[in-house]
């Protein structure tokens, strides 16, 4: 039922969005600080915060299940929420997102900064599931067995190949290993290879409680990288390798060092999170406990938190509009950012000749381009202010900044693609016409393409004539909300390009999976999404080069490929930043990836106060310092907290500069 | 009979030997891609996913994957699971999700039993009047309307009138009520639903006529007569109920948030964790032919006209 009414709700709207394309979105709430002076937004802020009750625990949820706790080999981003809170990293950032000491109490960079030392704090013990202190101290060599664990293909690390490339000797000592694992090397022992690792790989413990990394090259963004990444964490080394495969799979099997343990554990159902007695910096902890329960469907979750049996609850858009004019409207709350973006991905080498001529063609892909109403697409998640999603970049603006604070994203030409309106039917149809003209005769046939059938099997198969209009299968889930994007995308294009040249297919595979739709190639068009995982574009678009992992459409763009090896040899972290931005706007200007908007879903209400916890912006949730209200937030009280706390994060940034 | 018992239980165990062989290597058909989910495959490279898969013995040659696993399963060792769970022991998964799924699933058969025996009898007592309207109106709407629907209804706003938690909580005994009750209206409306059509059909039986004319009271006729031959039908599926105990609801569990299996089986063929797959595979079997055994045995306890011998 719930499906079905979501499902009638959003075609409703995706009519309405097409038919009025122009007409502004809804209002936005007023700006309850706009008259006030800084000084007086700072001190309204600070007696919100002072006026209210708080309460020790924290009741959230999580919707998918927490399959083991291996922060090293877990793929699930519910799984690091719950590993952010229990083991600690070297450093963290602050409510700001400067970065502070956490396990490291200080840290070193060299001049080139390819080698980064960590003096760690004394006398910190691991505890285990109870909250005992255990006999393992946490040491600087905790931190060079994170890395020896994750270096030996045996422990499945996953998500390793920017550390692997990063951490000097770390790619050899891998492969050198995976070599004798499938008896490819065999004039050497295994074991004597793992005996090697202090003097293969760039990790060492200097002392007891100094831990040195030597990176291959440069990374001014190592910080942010140590932030977001399971595998720079810690590990007790001889605990985890007398528990093999049963490391983490549950509470029990694994111990912590950070704010929390987790103290209960229900598989799919239920954790609870207990403050860390030992913990070294206590005195800054507010809650005792956070617990967790599955709550696997946004509407229950919204109606127990209605009931305040829960203090957090995300709010979709349809669920939005319901809430307007209720007695909850005040508090409905805008979610702040996300660095994950979603976009098209283009199939370059697929079965379907009438795409694939097409699709190689500058002018088409520039007809896909200016075909989009972003804004539109983005009001199915942001009913308010849709604006506010949109995204033309793969790499999220607010994510990366050169060491003058300047946005990576305002770095020429990326700026200008950031800014462009893409939203221009006139045009796309202009260049479909251009694209027609060089690829198709006087008759309409399309130039060197067969009539045929396409086989995107087990996904569908379906008949090409090879003629206009040009045949496009978008493949998407089942999913309700990617449904209704798909019949949003097929309305907008099949407008602006002129259903006489495009035939926009849909095909909503249950089965869908990355194995059987993307890996194989069978779509045309298919939608997914990149995040922005540290403070540097090589995350994202070094997996986008015509060998890249991230490559599965198969297009081949050597002028792309050449500005990312300019970028990873750049002298300096701005001369970096501007072949990177170059090589970026190369790919989305020429439209071989079309970002749209970004993965930011609407609303949420909640009794935390904002701006309480750690600025995680790379890496997960971190409750560490969150006060909870007896009451739910408004929106008034988040306006003015939001507004004080930009006043305060530009003077903290300013003066860590 | 025991000769009977036998050879249906080597007949049952070949059944499951069949199955079995025939699923694990189907599994083994499935790309290799599909062991790993989309993030995966986008983090790491063809080298990182064959080095994965080696590690997991998931390259070695079925056969010898068949044998690894048989020689494991007599040492009381399940293996592990691949994707849904990674690494973790399916003997750890099922001795934790079983029980769940087992409590609900006897509770809400007791429940379904008990009400939907109550509400046959009640249709066939006030035939044609309002009793078997209601009931019918009640079974209708069970089996006509989407099941969604009423389920979202009741768990929405019968827990806000009746103040009960909107999802399970194994310390909150309130919170087993609507999921039981849920899980129970399909077999109420069920049972409700074919005892009364048997009970009418042995109504218009002549022995029974036979029976009233001779003066026996109609409620002595409806008790050793009518009702017990008209259960007779309905007995032989309570042991196949077994597997529909263990396999658990993916509505009602994933609505009430039950950790328990329902929805398992599906989302381990989803994520292709053969490992779990065959382990689940396996056991279904085992309880679908025990299941249907055990019907023919009680089928044959309660109506003497059965007879488990070869002459039969």
């Amino acid at each position: 039922m719930k499906r079905f009414l979501a499902i009638l709700l959003a075609v409703v709207m995706v009519l309405g969005l097409v038919a009025c394309q122009s007409t502004p979105a809804a209002d936005q709430p007023e700006d309850p600080v706009a008259s006030q002076q800084p000084e007086e937004v700072v001190d309204n802020a600070a007696q919100i915060v002072e006026e209210k009750e708080y309460e020790k625990t924290y009741k959230t949820y999580f919707s998918n299940s927490y399959a083991s706790f291996n922060y090293y080999t877990t793929a699930y981003a519910t799984v690091r929420e719950i590993v952010a809170n229990c083991i600690d990293g070297l450093v963290e950032p602050d409510i700001y997102g400067v970065y502070r000491a956490s396990l490291a109490e200080d840290w070193d960079v060299n001049e080139d900064q390819t080698v980064w030392t960590f003096k760690i704090r004394e006398g910190l013990k691991w505890v285990d599931h109870t909250g005992a202190e255990t006999e393992y101290e946490v040491t600087a060599q905790d931190f060079v067995d994170g890395i020896r664990y994750i270096g030996d293909p045996q422990n499945d690390a996953y998500s390793l190949r920017v550390v692997r490339n990063l951490i000097s000797g770390l790619y050899d000592y891998y492969w050198t290993l995976d070599d004798i694992d499938c008896g490819t090397i065999t004039d050497q022992k295994r074991e004597d290879v793992v005996a090697s690792f202090d003097e293969m790989v760039g990790v060492k413990a200097i002392d007891k409680y100094t831990v040195e990394y030597t990176l291959e090259s440069s990374a001014p963004y190592f910080l942010s990288l140590i932030e977001s990444s399971m595998l720079m964490l810690p590990v007790e080394y001889d605990y985890a390798i007398a528990l093999g495969d049963d490391f983490a799979v549950d509470n029990e099997h694994m111990l912590y060092c950070g704010a929390y343990y987790v103290s209960d554990f229900e598989r799919d159902k239920a954790i609870t999170l207990t403050a860390n007695p030992h913990y070294w910096d206590a005195e800054h902890m507010t809650l005792e406990t956070v617990e967790y329960q599955m709550i696997p469907d946004g509407t229950t979750s919204l109606e127990m938190f209605k009931r305040g049996e829960l203090d957090y609850s995300t709010v979709e858009a349809e669920a939005y509009l319901s809430l307007q004019g209720t007695e909850w409207e005040d508090n409905l709350l805008p979610t702040s950012h996300s660095f994950s973006t979603n976009y098209l991905w283009l199939d370059f080498a697929g079965e379907n000749p009438e795409f694939n001529i097409f699709i190689n063609n500058q002018n088409f892909r520039n007809a896909l381009l200016y075909s989009l109403n972003r804004e539109a697409i983005a009001s199915l998640r942001e009913p308010v202010t849709p604006s506010r999603i949109l995204r033309n970049t793969i790499n999220a603006e607010g994510a990366i900044f050169d060491s003058n604070g300047v946005d990576y994203t305002d770095y020429s030409p990326l700026k200008e693609i950031k800014e462009t309106d893409y939203n221009n039917p006139e045009l796309a149809k202009q260049y479909m016409e251009a694209a027609i003209a060089e690829l198709c005769d006087a008759d309409g046939n399309i130039i060197g393409c067969e009539p045929t059938t396409v086989d995107y099997l087990p996904v569908c198969s379906f008949d090409v004539d090879g003629k206009l209009p040009v045949t496009i299968c978008y493949v998407g889930t089942d999913d309700e909300a990617e449904i209704i994007m798909a019949q949003l995308f097929k309305a907008m294009i099949e407008e602006s390009i002129g259903a006489e040249y495009i035939d926009f297919q849909i095909q909503a595979y249950s089965g869908w999976t990355y194995g059987t739709v993307a890996d194989p190639l069978n779509y045309d068009i298919y939608f997914d999404s990149l995040s922005t995982g540290y403070a540097d574009p090589s995350g994202i678009l070094t997996r986008l080069t015509t060998d890249g992992a991230e490559n599965v459409g198969c297009y081949d763009v050597p002028e792309f490929d050449a500005l990312i090896e300019k970028a990873l040899a750049a002298s300096t972290f701005e001369e970096r930043l501007q072949y990177f931005a170059e090589a970026e706007a190369y790919l989305c200007g020429n439209g071989f990836v079309i970002p749209f908007i970004s993965s930011l879903r609407g609303y949420y209400m909640t009794y935390s106060v904002p701006y309480t916890e750690p600025l995680t912006l790379y890496g997960n949730v971190k409750y560490k310092g969150t006060l909870v209200m007896d009451e739910p937030l408004t929106y008034d009280e988040y306006a003015t907290l939001k507004a004080a706390y930009e006043i305060e994060r530009a003077e903290a940034l300013a003066a860590a500069n | 009979v025991g000769k009977y018992i036998l050879k249906r239980t080597l007949n049952s165990l070949l059944t499951v030997i069949i199955v079995f062989i025939a699923v694990f290597m189907l599994l083994r058909l499935m790309p290799l891609s599909g062991y790993f989910p989309q993030e995966m495959i986008k983090e790491t490279d063809e080298a990182t996913r064959m080095s994965y898969l080696r590690n997991q013995g998931l390259l070695d040659h079925p056969i010898v994957q068949l044998g690894r696993f048989v020689g494991n399963l007599f040492k009381g060792d399940l293996g592990r699971s691949l994707t849904v769970y990674p690494k973790v022991p399916i003997t750890t998964l099922l001795a934790e999700k079983i029980p769940v799924t087992a409590a609900f699933g006897f509770s809400s058969m007791l429940l379904g039993i008990i009400l939907g025996l109550s509400l046959g009898l009640l249709m066939v007592r006030f035939k044609d009047r309002w009793g078997d309207r209601l009931g019918t109106a009640y079974i209708l709407i069970v089996r006509a309307v989407p099941n969604l629907i009423y389920l979202f209804f009741i768990q929405v706003w019968i827990s806000l009138w009746f103040k009960l938690p909107m999802v399970f909580d194994k310390d909150i005994p309130s919170s087993w009520i609507l999921p039981v009750i849920c899980l129970a209206l399909g077999s109420i409306a069920w049972y409700a639903l074919w005892l009364r059509r048997f009970m009418v059909d042995e109504e218009n039986r002549d022995y029974v006529k036979f029976a009233l004319v001779k003066g026996l009271p109609k409620k002595q006729v409806w008790r050793r007569h009518v009702f017990k031959n008209a259960i007779i039908p309905l007995v032989i599926y309570l042991p196949s109920d077994l597997l529909f105990i263990i396999s658990g609801s993916l509505v009602i569990e994933s609505l009430y948030a039950i950790p328990g299996t329902g929805g398992l089986l599906t989302t381990a063929i989803k994520m292709q964790d053969n490992n779990l797959v065959q382990v689940i595979v396996l056991m279904y079997a085992i309880l679908s032919v025990i299941g249907v055994f055990l019907g023919d045995l009680l089928v044959a306890a309660v109506d003497p006209r059965i007879k488990l011998t070869e002459e039969a």
